[in-house]
């Protein structure tokens, strides 16, 4: 039999080539699938070319991924095998593969099956492309000799000898490296990822220019923001500092130099490997970094390295970090003689070998950027296209495309100067404050180039059509044309692509601007590869002084607006910007010289106030030398004028912001939230003393876990097919009938801070517009209200909806809902503000040790790797530096509270008088759901009501069949008693394999019985007689288990700069409940769509696709 | 071409004394590193030679030439403005001829019967253009040698056409512009020490001289890139090793290698043995 999607891949006709495997696929029945699926996998196993190979692994994936779920409906439950998941945890693909397929050979067919296969081979076709974009870097004539290089005898390269050319009182010269970044005016939907330029060579153009920058309202002139210095120093070592991020090391070995995250100068590391200073091939070697320098420098010296990007924030989308990396990379490569000119411009074959090393740099660095990005070492306005590869290449036979692109820098004559004026005086540069990582956009697109799924194909063609487009209107000079044309390219070709290219924020500031500019407002752009941070927005020239002063009111009030509901990592800035027509170029310092040879003012803040505090006798000739030159430099340059002032700032700090006003305002908020002092003191000392810990978390290795029968749950999956009416009529007309009479209400899980949506930014997840439904960016509170909505006008009775709020979330919420009337909500809307709150610790040593060593973990690509058990070491480091279990208070002060565990919501109602409220209005309420705020198909279903109404049990949980990415518990015999179990109390981790349902943590309530569990009455709560509910409350809780997790926090420092740290909490866990022996559970297995939980915006796009966005339309009524 | 002519520069104040030095030669018999150089050139049938010397030095080469002195030219370089400068020194001796041009503070040894010199000397007999010899070098010791870019002369095993020449290039250069395929990977070819010029690198040096700016100096480099873009120039692989005096222990390598390459092989060799077998 032949493969009608192998014909695709093979194709030599474009037409057929370019076939989108949707529509290959929608007529193939389940065997026609998994026959198409046997025959791709012998494909992709023998196939020699790569491309096609990775092709057949993303038809795989997406096969198993969107196609046979559909048709597996019958097949739901099965178990995937361990084996398989600890060879995916090791990145062992072909085994992980391998295991599944013999699993499905035995067992046939099943959900759980498929999204294991899909995992394994969505991860191989990355790592596959991956691996040849590696290969392909190493391989770059110029680059390869660097990985040959082992030994400090071999180091070919020479320092040249102007850089040794010292002056009468010892002043080195210093060589400086100046560059601008880059803006792309299209990156024709975003062609420049590597693998896509690779592939598709013909459709990877980028417009890209080079610009100078300052910050508006702070800097006079704009100029090359990026800066690299170098000089020769009297020490054999070598001496990194990075003046923005206040960051200076002096390394002394070689394995120092590969140590990427121990410190904040991973990039300034990765260039000094890149540039061949330190090659790559030596590490591991176990030379002498002193050695390697008397060969490069001379005996008894060594080299130093300083940057600087004029406190640019991160995240600007103007690929400053690659920039640097190609100025850092650039001046070492000047001072060894890599380059023909020491000074000025560079040459083209220059600037060509400059970006295959800062390729090289970013993968060694476990970064990585667009072939687009260091596009500020090139001047002006230049295309960037791929390059078919030729049989001189290495890619040749490979891959279609070479790693390394062209770049056509325009001339006048082709951009006159007048069309270049004209683009300064209209567009109007800015970085909304966003932080967002673009990581999984980069994946999304190329799984859909590779997939060519029909309205992205047809998105990419446009694109490509209107790079023409702009083309043409700057050379016309026509800005007007162009802000049309930059517009139409967002909102048709990207958002057709990535609809997350744009945001609530990014929506506002364009609406904003057009209602105050009307037709002045010529258009908006996106810098880079998404909205938020970095943007453009062009207006008419006479308006574009108007506009910088009005886009920094919109993106001000934007953000004020928005700031708990999406991740700010700084404020909003204007900048200046121009057009560079030089390219990165450098000059060598020299006393005497025309300008001074000095470093850049702020690093002199870093270095003299360590230098003073240190015996004259001991500082060598450089450092004495430094000392003076500050002294001078500060009585005669003008960019020094207020650099003593700002050291004796840095020497003596002020009162202002002082620990103590942290401390203040921390303390004040402990008090306001119910932060019990003697519990945080005794989990202190338990954690200290080993009694509590992750490994104390699990059950007894003697624990016996089981997987439940088919007669221990109610099989409701059916829920929405035809069947569903004949065998649970009856139930669902209870359900509806109690809902009519008012008996149930919804309660929301809205306290914590969603730390995986935002990576631990704390911002508040319920307020997150997380995607356009029906026409408008939905908040996940609106939609949950919406559901509830629907519920209440198909019942005629609007249903009662709660939301848990915590010190975190609740103003943030309430303000919220109140801006926008409660979304009109028919019914009662009532926030329960939490009750209690935590104080986070700094982690044990043996907690992270367990976490990262003893837990299996997903281990990374082999450079990232590297990187992270770096930055692992460095953490530890820091846990013990810091001390091990104490207060974590060197963050903002919501930041270092934790809630205390969602178990805790539902006391809160009953102590915070919010359940006696519903009560009082609602003696007839019965029954809650309670959900999490991430569950979006969770509503009042009258089925599920009225299924739970008869089986008369106080909970009833709603669990799902398991998918590879449900990890987490689920509802297991242990030792004989039905319950769910944690993941993290799970005795070993095979164990949760062996179960077949996850726990969705949606709950249907009996309020009598769990009132009784409290020792309660309606009575009580009625009466509010808040001794006996603390006293119930206290009693209920003692019986469950505490856990200690570790979560990670962000903090926000410099500009835009942000670190995670994992820190300790402890919680309390709703899911325990079923474990108390006098609580009666049921348990509900519900379709997929209702139960699967949304946690990471990296699902959003799968979400869509899958069935599950329609899913929830269904669901909602918006008004 | 059949040049009669050489040129041995030896004007580097630093280097004045090492073709003064004394060694005992293949054959056992002690000489001073000139005269080496000397038997060679005048054994291949050349017939007077120039030596480049900084100014003062003549009677210390006199001496040192041995029985060569009167076919000796002495020509003394007043300022050290670089090799290309002391080569042009001479233009006055080569006048339009071709010339052998070597390095005062190198030896040569052959690996077959034929000299260094004469291996090259054949070459050039059947070529018009310059001829330089070159040897295989790995990229740890670029930065010490002009390296060239070549392109293999049809049906020949050790022939090349010069494409390039750069000066000391550093491996990233070369990886982009010199590779030479059938070397060894990061091998790449390298002057030898030993050339073989025609009377048009003397003008273009003179172009250069007269161009030259005050306190610059003239590599010889630059000049050859210029040949191998004007005309047909060969590189050749010579069948030898080149022993540079100056360098640490140069001069001892030299001694060891002359030694082991002659009758008394045997005697260096169970010294060495020796020594290895005392000393830690």
């Amino acid at each position: 039999m032949d493969s009608k999607l192998v014909a695709i891949i093979q194709a030599e006709v474009p037409a057929q080539r370019d076939t989108a495997l949707q529509l290959a696929c929608q007529d193939l029945d389940l065997q026609g699938l998994l026959d198409e699926c046997a025959m791709l996998d012998a494909f992709r196993r023998e196939e020699t070319n790569l491309y096609h190979r990775v092709r057949a692994l993303f038809f795989l994936y997406a096969i198993h991924r969107y196609h046979l779920p559909d048709q597996l409906a019958a097949h739901q439950i099965g178990r995937i095998p361990f084996g398989g998941y600890e060879h995916l945890l090791k990145r062992r693909f072909h085994e992980a593969i391998d295991t599944f397929l013999d699993a499905m050979d035995m067992d046939g067919p099943g959900d759980a099956l498929s999204s294991s296969l899909a995992s394994a081979y969505h991860q191989l076709a990355f790592q596959t492309l991956a691996d040849q974009v590696r290969r392909s870097v190493r391989t770059v004539r110029g680059n390869q000799w660097m990985f040959r290089m082992g030994h400090p005898a071999d180091q070919p390269l020479r320092i040249r000898k102007e850089m040794l050319r010292e002056s009468a009182d010892g002043i080195q010269p210093i060589l400086r490296e100046r560059t601008p970044v880059r803006m792309d005016l299209s990156h024709s939907g975003w062609s420049d990822i590597f693998f896509l330029g690779m592939d598709f060579p013909d459709g990877a153009r980028v417009l890209n220019v080079s610009v100078d920058l300052g910050v508006h309202g702070r800097d006079a002139v704009t100029r090359p923001p990026v800066e690299a210095y170098l000089r020769i120093i009297d020490e054999p070592v070598i001496r990194l500092t990075s003046v923005d991020l206040k960051a200076s090391a002096c390394i002394d070995s070689l394995g120092e130099v590969f140590d990427f995250a121990k410190d904040y100068l991973g990039l300034l590391k990765a260039a000094v490997i890149a540039s061949g200073i330190v090659p790559p091939g030596i590490e591991g070697s176990g030379q002498k970094l002193s050695d390697l320098l008397e060969r490069l420098v001379g005996k008894g010296l060594g080299i130093e390295l300083v940057s600087s990007v004029n406190d640019i924030p991160k995240g600007s989308r103007l690929a400053v970090s690659t920039n640097l990396l190609a100025a850092l990379i650039g001046v070492l490569m000047r001072a060894t003689g890599q380059t023909d000119s020491l000074t000025g411009p560079l040459q083209e074959n220059e600037r060509r070998i400059v970006l295959a090393r800062a390729v090289l740099g970013e993968w060694i660095g476990g970064s990585g950027g667009g072939w687009q990005d260091s596009g500020g070492v090139w001047p002006g306005i230049k295309l960037i296209s791929g390059q078919v590869a030729t049989a001189d290449d290495p890619e040749h036979g490979i891959s279609r495309g070479r790693l390394m692109p062209s770049h056509h820098v325009f001339d006048e004559e082709e951009i006159p100067a007048s069309s270049r004026q004209a683009l300064q005086d209209s567009l109007v540069l800015v970085h909304g404050g966003m932080a967002q990582n673009v990581g999984p956009i980069l994946e999304m697109v190329t799984e859909k180039y590779l997939l060519r799924c029909g309205s992205e194909w047809t998105g990419r063609q446009e694109a490509l059509a209107l790079l023409d487009e702009l083309i043409d209107a700057l050379k016309r000079g026509d800005i007007k044309a162009l802000g049309e044309a930059t517009t139409r390219n967002f909102y048709g070709p990207l958002q057709t692509i990535i609809p997350w290219a744009t945001n609530l924020f990014t929506e506002t500031l364009i609406a904003n601007a057009r209602e105050h500019f009307g037709d002045d407002f010529w258009g908006f752009w996106m810098l880079g590869g998404m909205s938020g941070g970095g943007m453009g927005f062009i207006f008419a020239p006479h308006r574009k002084a108007e506009g910088q002063k009005k886009m920094q009111e919109f993106m001000t009030e934007a953000k004020a607006q928005l700031n708990h509901a999406l991740p700010f990592a700084m404020d909003p800035v204007v900048y200046d910007f121009s057009i560079n027509p030089h390219g990165t170029s450098a000059d060598l310092l020299e006393p005497g010289g025309d300008s001074p040879a000095t470093l850049p003012p702020s690093y002199y803040q870093i270095t003299v106030p360590r230098l003073l505090g240190r015996d004259v006798a001991a500082l060598t000739a450089t450092q004495r030398g430094d000392l003076r030159q500050f002294a001078e430099a500060s009585r005669t340059q003008p960019e020094f004028d207020t650099a003593v002032g700002t050291l004796f700032d840095t020497l003596f700090p002020s009162e202002h912001g002082s620990p103590s006003a942290t401390d203040a305002s921390l303390a004040e908020l402990l008090k306001q939230n119910g932060f019990d002092k003697k519990l945080h003191d005794d989990v202190r000392a338990d954690l200290l003393a080993g009694r509590i810990g992750l490994a104390q978390n699990r059950l007894p290795a003697s624990a016996q876990i089981e997987d439940v029968g088919q007669d221990d749950v109610t099989d409701v999956s059916l829920l929405h097919t035809a069947d569903a009416t004949a065998e649970w009529g009856d139930a669902t007309q209870r359900g509806r009938d109690a809902i009519a009479s008012g008996e149930v209400a919804v309660v929301t899980l809205a306290a914590g801070a969603g730390s995986r949506w935002t990576g631990g930014a704390g911002t508040c997840k319920a307020l997150n517009p997380f995607a356009p439904l029906d026409g408008s960016y939905r908040t996940f509170i609106e939609t949950h209200l919406a559901k509830s909505r629907m519920t209440g006008q198909s019942a005629g009775t609007p249903v009662p909806h709660v939301f848990t709020t915590s010190y975190l979330t609740h103003e943030p919420t309430a303000a919220y809902l109140s801006s926008a009337e409660n979304y009109n909500y028919p019914g009662p809307l009532v926030l329960s503000r939490g009750q209690s709150v935590g104080l986070r610790m700094i982690p044990t040593e043996r907690d992270l040790r367990f976490a990262w060593e003893e837990v299996a973990q997903q281990q990374l690509d082999e450079q990232q790797q590297k990187v992270k058990e770096s930055l692992h070491a460095a953490l530890i480091h820091w846990s013990k530096n810091t001390g091990e279990a104490s207060d974590y208070t060197d963050n903002l002060p919501l930041q270092c509270l934790h809630p205390v565990g969602h178990f805790f919501e539902i006391p809160n109602l009953l102590l915070n008088g919010k359940l006696r409220e519903l009560l009082r209005d609602r003696p007839q309420l019965k029954t809650l759901l309670l959900h999490n705020i991430d569950t979006l198909g969770a509503n009042v279903d009258p089925t599920l009501l009225g299924l739970h109404l008869e089986s008369n049990k106080a909970l009833t949980f709603e669990v799902i069949t398991r998918r590879l990415e449900d990890r987490g518990g689920g509802l297991a015999y242990v030792d004989g008693h039905l319950r769910l179990v944690e993941g993290l109390a799970m005795p070993r981790e095979d164990a949760e394999f062996k179960l077949s349902y996850y726990n969705s943590l949606t709950t249907w309530i009996d309020i009598d019985q769990l009132l009784t569990l409290f020792s309660l009455t309606r009575d009580d709560i009625l009466n509010h007689d808040m001794q006996k509910i603390s006293a119930g409350v206290h009693a209920l809780a003692a019986r469950l288990p505490t856990y200690l997790t570790l979560k990670e926090v962000k903090k926000r420092w410099g500009h835009g700069q942000e670190d995670v740290f994992p820190i300790t909490q402890f919680e309390k866990i709703w899911g325990d409940m079923s474990m108390l022996p006098d609580v009666d559970c049921g348990y509900f297995v519900v379709p997929r769509l209702r139960g699967q939980q949304l946690k990471d915006p990296a699902q959003l796009d799968a979400w869509l696709r899958d069935g599950s966005a329609d899913y929830i339309r269904t669901l909602c009524a918006w008004s | 071409m059949k040049p009669i002519k050489a040129v041995i520069t030896a004007a580097n104040p630093l280097e004045r004394y090492l073709p003064l030095q004394t060694i005992t030669d293949s054959h056992g018999d002690t000489k001073t590193a000139l005269q080496i150089i000397l038997d060679e050139l005048f054994t291949a049938g050349l017939e007077s030679v120039a030596v480049i010397i900084v100014p003062g030095a003549q009677d210390d080469y006199l001496r040192a030439a041995g029985p060569y002195g009167d076919k000796l030219v002495f020509i003394e370089q007043a300022d050290p403005l670089g090799y290309g400068h002391a080569v042009w020194m001479a233009r006055d001796y080569v006048g339009a001829d071709p010339f052998v041009l070597l390095v005062g503070d190198h030896l040569y040894l052959s690996q077959t019967d034929q000299p260094c010199i004469e291996q090259v000397l054949d070459v050039a007999s059947q070529h018009e253009g310059c001829v330089s010899a070159v040897q295989s070098t790995h990229e740890s010791r670029l930065n010490l040698y002009g390296t060239v870019g070549v392109t293999r002369v049809y049906g020949s095993e050790n022939c090349f056409e010069v494409q390039t020449v750069v000066e000391k290039p550093t491996p990233t250069r070369a990886e982009q512009d010199l590779i030479v395929p059938g070397l060894r990977h990061g091998n790449y070819l390298c002057f030898f020490g030993v050339h073989v010029l025609n009377g048009k690198v003397m003008d273009l040096l003179d172009e250069k001289v007269s161009a030259l700016a005050a306190g610059d100096t003239l590599g010889l480099t630059e000049t050859l890139a210029e040949v191998a873009a004007s005309e047909r120039y060969l590189a050749f692989q010579i069948d030898g090793t080149r022993f540079n005096l100056g360098r640490r222990y140069g001069l001892l390598r030299a001694e060891i290698g002359m030694a082991l390459a002659g009758p008394h092989r045997d005697e260096i060799l169970t010294s060495l043995i020796n020594l290895l077998a005392v000393n830690k």
